[in-house]
């Protein structure tokens, strides 16, 4: 089933395209870094992606495997732990970004990213 | 008319566009160094190309040589494309990330 | 003495939660952070050079009881020298910048105490997370656990622009805070190429695997990561197309803010870019592509800097375009070149630190950045004015300051390799970024004083004129003895290339 790893590459691939067009074309704060979490999504799954194994098993050793079995079976569990640090990094970028349109739109009246964030604004 | 009257009306021509400012003479001299500046950079860093090959260097040099100087006030157009809008900010860093991976990809393949 | 090794990444994080801790107790943050800053500079003295494996899980070969239990096709393979847990590691780049890092740290904390009454223990708080987010990010030897430190940096930097009081500071957060959010992932996207190609991200590895052959260094994916990461880097560091957002963060923050954020900057830049210059550097356009954006940067930021009348904002483009001398450094890529580049980052710490401080003087006496409506403050303070002279003369390359003698060895250096088109460019540029300076100090200091400017009449805090002090000297002591480190960078570049 090696399928199913192409497809979730295809799909972290089509996140960060999504990301990079909300970068570009969607004007309102709110969904443009709706849209740009969409890029640190990508990144995340991408990374999950690469643990993945067909017909793999947990990666824990247990009583009555042999390392052999063991080696040619499990996933690879580096990329997971690594993607909860990059979570919670991005979740906490979220927050900050959500918390400070909050400012701005109080500030100015407006969601839209060329009136609050034009030049010299 | 000769390269010299050229240089001369471009700075003439810039100058007027800075009139409205209250410091017209420091502004006005800044403009001239960075404009100097750049032309003068871009042109030296050009001849780096020589490690490529020389004809084409000699070309490029005096190709971009002339439209530098005919395109003159340059540093106006440069600050306006450099400016604090979040909108062409994200134009030129995807620009740049378009470039950069694109020309990785074929540059270095064999 | 290896234990003190991850010492310096623990204590200010400990530090910096116990000050958030005892935000409200005005006393307590004072004391609390003065003493641990005093003390950080310390640490990367007394200890000893080597490697920390955090969790002791050292390398299989180093575990020989462990190796000989295990089968054949570990204990012989590439398997057994790789690292398994995050390893930290202290030579002599690291002990040289981190010394001089938080020794301006110090200093930026001191000034920031001495100019403020009340210290919220939040912006204590961000400032030694910044730093320790910097050190980890240099000590490490593993490119994830970077990644990590660097977005962590990012969102410190991000929360310092905020603690001032600058109108624009809210817009400004928010800009860099959008384009992170493109950079940012890229980078990690780089590195998962890496994970994937090498299976380790620890960089000793990954370098030991390009190296051996293990994997096809001409293979799409190993450029492609190479692009990303690469992207990554100009956005952590601010070299095009990041460099008006990167000068605008710098003069949104409190000047003695700024001050630390262009140091976290240059640490920022040396440490991903040796670790791209480690992984990356048997590529051949490696070296074009570092000469080329760093090229730009310098001449972009430079021009914007002398067309500038904001003199926060002309101190930040500066801050940038001299960031480009480190990577013509980088780029040209000799040993020689390599020293100047490290010794360039040094400097710029320091001298830029004097900038900020010493401009932010006048912000503080006068609260106007505009340098057409200020004029004449040579009366009011001259000693400030002399040392703000000697930091710009620094910083332009004078001799016998500091500056002077890494751009001496950069230009050297451009020359052995046959580049003296870089050589040309590179005293172009800094007689440029004397006129800058000079055009800024003319207007401030010499030019006669408007009628309209009013100076409080408040006395500069003695923590700042200490602070711009300690910095001139490092400076002159530096100039004079370069050898003090340039000994120490080049054992550690013998040891890259």
């Amino acid at each position: 089933m090696i399928d199913t790893q192409l497809a979730a590459l295809l799909s972290s691939g089509s996140f960060i395209i999504i990301g990079l067009y909300a970068a570009i074309f969607i004007d309102n704060i709110i969904k443009k870094i709706i849209g740009l979490s969409f890029i640190e999504e990508g990144a995340n799954m991408f990374l999950i992606t690469l643990a993945y194994r067909p017909d793999g098993i947990v990666p824990i050793f247990l009583p009555g495997m042999t390392p052999e079995w063991f080696a040619s079976k499990s996933a690879y569990p580096l990329p997971h732990a690594l993607v909860l640090t990059s979570i919670v990094i991005g979740a906490s970028t979220l927050a900050i970004m959500l918390a400070i349109a909050m400012v701005l739109y109080n500030k100015h009246g407006s969601l839209s990213a060329s009136v609050i964030l034009g030049d010299k604004k | 008319m000769d390269l010299y009257a050229m240089i001369y009306s471009s700075i003439k021509e810039f100058k007027g566009n800075i009139r409205k400012d209250p410091t017209t003479n420091q502004n006005v001299s800044s403009a001239m160094a960075a404009e100097l500046t750049i032309v003068s950079t871009v042109l030296i860093a050009t001849i780096m190309l020589r490690h490529l090959n020389i004809m084409l260097t000699v070309l490029i040099v005096l190709g971009l040589g002339l439209f530098l100087i005919t395109g003159m006030p340059l540093i106006n157009k440069l600050k306006r494309e450099q400016n604090d809008s979040l909108n062409k900010m994200m134009f030129y860093m995807i620009l740049t990330l378009g470039i950069l991976v694109t020309s990785i990809y074929w540059g270095f393949k064999p | 003495m290896n234990d003190l090794i991850p010492l310096m990444v623990i204590v200010p994080i400990i530090v910096a939660i116990l000050l958030n801790l005892f935000s409200k107790q005005n006393t307590t943050v004072k004391i609390l952070s003065f003493l641990v800053a005093i003390v950080l500079p310390i640490i990367p003295i007394l200890s000893n050079y080597g490697l920390h494996y955090f969790g002791g899980h050292a390398p299989l070969i180093d575990n020989g009881n462990l190796l000989n239990s295990l089968p054949s096709y570990i204990s012989d393979g590439a398997l057994s020298t790789f690292h398994i847990g995050i390893t930290y590691s202290f030579e002599s780049l690291q002990r040289i910048l981190l010394f001089f890092l938080f020794v301006v740290g110090f200093l930026c904390i001191l000034t920031t105490l001495g100019e403020r009454k009340r210290i919220p223990g939040s912006y204590m708080f961000l400032m030694f997370m910044g730093l320790a987010a910097v050190t980890a990010m240099l000590l490490s030897d593993d490119i994830f656990h970077m990644y990590i430190f660097f977005e962590i940096a990012i969102v410190a930097q991000v929360g310092i622009v905020l603690a001032s009081t600058d109108d624009l500071k809210y817009e400004v957060a928010m800009k860099y805070l959008l384009l992170g959010s493109v950079g940012g992932p890229i980078l990690l996207i780089g590195i998962g190429f890496l994970l994937g190609l090498v299976g380790s991200v620890n960089i000793t590895d990954i370098v030991y695997a390009v190296k051996n052959g293990l994997i096809n260094t001409s293979s799409p994916v190993f450029l492609f990561s190479f692009g990303l990461i690469f992207f990554g880097w100009l956005y952590s560091v601010g070299l095009p197309p990041f460099h008006t957002i990167k000068s605008s963060i710098y003069s949104k923050a409190v000047p003695s803010g700024s001050a630390l954020l262009q140091a976290l900057s240059v640490v920022i830049f040396i440490s991903l870019g040796i670790t791209i210059f480690r992984i990356y550097s048997s590529l051949p356009l490696l070296e074009v592509f570092l000469i080329f954006f760093s090229l730009s940067g310098m001449i972009l930021s430079l021009t914007m800097a002398i067309m500038e009348n904001d003199f926060k904002r002309m101190i930040g483009f500066l801050a940038v375009g001299e960031l480009g001398y480190i990577g013509l450094g980088f780029g040209i890529g000799t040993k020689l070149s390599l020293t100047a580049a490290l010794f360039q980052g040094l400097n710029e710490i320091i001298i830029t630190a004097i900038l900020f401080i010493g401009f932010g003087v006048i912000l503080y006496l006068t609260k106007i950045s505009d340098i057409t409506k200020l004029g004449g403050l040579i009366e009011n303070n001259p000693k400030i004015a002399i040392i703000v002279l000697l930091g710009g003369f620094a910083m332009a390359g004078v001799p016998p300051l500091n500056g002077f003698q890494s751009k001496l060895m950069l230009i050297q250096s451009a020359l052995n390799d046959n580049l003296p088109e870089l050589a040309i460019i590179m005293i172009l540029i800094s007689i440029i970024t004397f006129m800058t300076f000079m055009k800024a100090f003319h207007s401030i200091y010499l030019k006669p004083k408007p009628k309209n400017l009013i100076v409080e009449d408040v006395r500069v805090p003695r923590s700042s004129i200490f602070a711009m002090a300690v910095l001139i000297v490092i400076c002159i002591v530096l100039g004079i003895m370069p050898t003090l480190v340039t000994n120490g960078f080049s054992g550690f570049v013998g040891g890259l290339i």
